[in-house]
């Protein structure tokens, strides 16, 4: 499912020194794997996540998701590639305020992957799965920080996209609201045999994935002596 | 989308709309006013090719007898009336006399020929609406609009005031009673605010008050007949090509003036009118400016509040083009919604206003007519609000998704 080697990022799009890279030799996730990518604060784990979303282009080397090389995509591409094959979970939700539940799942549909049935039944059907059946209609801003972040587990299922990639999902729940969207990514990841890479600063949670990649020292000054790469776990 | 982003931003969406509106309804009303007056006024003018009167301004001659506002420059003699009526290039021609007024409306003295007035093809411009064209000598037709305002109708009888504007404690002529014996159809001219009576009534209506004015004052013996007047000639001639020349004549061969009423009201419109609505188009311009600037700076603000929801869009697989289409189709919403609204406010501002300007000017205005000159300057600020949109548009369609989405490590 994904599949990279010898990939360097200058991360001066990141409003990093430009002095700053990302390096990894080799990354591989079999389909239907779950892994927790973890690390300290800055090590490179949501780069990584944002290359093999497409997010972030490498300078050099090859980023493989579903059997596409996304170095050689337009931009346009790029985001199509995204939008059909990766399903996004972010620590702060990213839901559009104006928007209700199951609008902000039916949109993120509009720009997924094509399938059948109208957009709005596939997501309020995807917010059921997610036990929001009773609120489909509300605004993020009247929904407690749980059920926003099962809406946007509901986005990121409702397109169909074979890999989640799920950025701190429960950095901004209390511990048993973290428990639970875990859980429920977790759930859903298997039923449906979908790809999981989870960043989180969790070792709790890293542990009960059956695999967690240590991004320790993806991310250093170009020039530093000892260049290790990153480490399987 | 882009219409729940405006809604979900309604008082920013509603005051760009609102600046934008105010803008193209200004344009709008001033362009609108500006047409329609000149048409108006043309209407009018074209009329008579020529008003014949007592020296003095031309223009004020042609106010006072072709649109019934200002005061009349002097009388001429009825036997100029009579000569002109008699000159084979004259196809029609008319006196009129003035000097009373009822509830305001101007009691204008002529002869039944002056219904006789042909319109530019040929067609009787005059059509009574009901009654008939006065037979007796204190009998009157009434305009459309003075039988609508007074409340008069055929078999009525009402006394006129010394005058042509109506003044509190006025002289009314009441021995002197006139009765309405028809009223013509509206024109959407200034007639329409005229009540025609024989010039004979205003002769003896006059002639009487002024030999009882003597004998109060023993200036005057009573008897003495004065030698008749008229305020002006309307006239019409064989074809508008000999005005120039019959103006030239008539200043020539009597103590008078003779006016071409679609001259002095072009002279009037470009000297006088056109510089204040040349102003007042600079002023909506400037507001049209402003409001378009309003749609580029509401935008551009939304569009950066936003810059974590368009990041957030093109994270779930959203193309750069389609984001700018977003911002691109707010800003188009917000200016046509503007625009619309603007029309309608012009338009609807100009149909409340077109009665009042009738009574007091007697324009008749078409509120809804377009002219092109709008048309235009609605094509411009569409153009200028697209303008506007654009500039957000390629902001977002230039940012990468990364750095809005806020994301850390």
């Amino acid at each position: 499912m994904i599949r990279l080697r010898d990939v360097s990022l200058r991360l001066s799009q990141a409003n990093r020194s430009p002095s700053v890279q990302f390096r990894l030799p080799a990354f591989d996730v079999e389909a239907g794997e779950a892994v927790a990518l973890t690390g300290p604060s800055g090590c490179g784990k949501t780069t990584l996540l944002n290359l093999i979303a497409g997010l972030l282009r490498a300078d050099s080397g090859d980023v493989v998701v579903a059997g596409v090389e996304l170095s050689g995509l337009s931009s346009a591409r790029l985001d199509r590639h995204r939008g059909a094959h990766c399903g996004m979970v972010y620590q702060t939700f990213q839901l559009l305020a104006p928007f209700t539940a199951v609008e902000n799942v039916a949109i993120g549909l509009r720009f997924g992957a094509r399938q059948r049935g109208s957009l709005k039944d596939r997501a309020a059907e995807a917010l059921r799965r997610v036990g929001l059946a009773d609120r489909l209609h509300a605004r993020p801003d009247q929904m407690s920080v749980g059920e926003r972040q099962r809406v946007a587990i509901a986005r990121a299922l409702a397109g169909g996209a074979p890999l989640l990639l799920a950025d701190e999902p429960t950095g901004s729940l209390d511990p048993d609201t973290g428990r639970e969207v875990f859980a429920l990514l977790r759930e859903v990841a298997e039923e449906d045999g979908r790809t999981l890479l989870m960043v989180t600063h969790d070792l709790g949670f890293a542990a009960e994935l059956p695999r967690a990649f240590d991004c320790t020292g993806l991310v250093r000054s170009v020039g530093a002596t000892s260049e290790t790469g990153g480490r399987v776990a | 989308m882009a219409w729940r982003y405006l809604r979900f931003r309604w008082l920013v969406s509603l005051l760009t709309i609102a600046g934008i509106a105010l803008g193209v309804a200004l344009v709008c009303a001033v362009l609108a006013i500006r047409e329609e007056s000149e048409r108006a006024l043309s209407r009018d003018a074209a009329l008579y090719d020529l008003v014949a009167g007592g020296k003095g301004s031309p223009l004020q001659l042609v106010l006072a007898s072709v649109y019934h506002l200002d005061s009349p420059t002097g009388n001429i003699p009825y036997a100029d009336y009579e000569r002109l009526r008699r000159d084979p290039r004259v196809r029609w021609a008319a006196p009129i006399g003035l000097g009373d007024n009822y509830e305001g409306f101007r009691i204008v003295g002529t002869e039944e020929q002056f219904f006789d007035l042909p319109d530019r093809e040929g067609e009787p411009f005059f059509r009574l609406a009901r009654g008939t064209a006065f037979e007796d000598r204190f009998e009157v037709v009434l305009g459309s609009q003075v039988a609508i305002a007074t409340g008069l109708d055929v078999g009525d009888t009402f006394f006129g005031t010394h005058g042509l504007v109506d003044v509190p404690g006025g002289e009314v002529h009441r021995d002197f009673p006139y009765r309405v014996s028809g009223v013509l159809e509206g024109t959407g001219t200034a007639q329409d605010r005229a009540i025609f009576g024989t010039l004979a009534s205003v002769w003896e209506i006059h002639e009487t008050e002024d030999r009882l004015h003597s004998a109060i004052q023993g200036t005057a013996s009573l008897g003495g007949r004065k030698k008749r007047e008229a305020t002006a000639v309307l006239v019409r001639l064989e074809t508008p090509g000999l005005r120039l020349w019959m103006a030239d004549e008539i200043r020539e061969r009597t103590d008078g003036i003779a006016a071409i009423p679609i001259n002095e009201i072009l002279r009037f419109q470009r000297g006088i009118i056109g510089p204040v609505q040349r102003s007042l188009l600079a002023i909506a311009a400037a507001v049209v400016a402003v409001a378009c600037l309003t749609v580029l700076t509401t935008l551009h603000q939304a569009a950066e509040r936003r810059r974590r929801d368009i990041a957030i869009l093109r994270s779930l697989g959203a193309v750069r083009a389609e984001v700018a289409a977003l911002v691109f189709t707010e800003g188009l919403l917000l200016t046509g919604a503007g625009i619309g609204l603007g029309l309608l406010l012009g338009h609807g501002g100009l149909a409340l206003a077109a009665g009042p300007i009738r009574d007091a000017t007697g324009l008749v205005l078409d509120p809804w007519r377009m002219p092109r000159a709008e048309a235009i300057a609605l094509c411009v600020m569409a153009f200028c609000g697209a303008a506007a949109s654009l500039f957000p548009a390629v902001s977002s369609y230039r940012r990468t998704p990364i750095a809005d989405l806020r994301l850390t490590d």
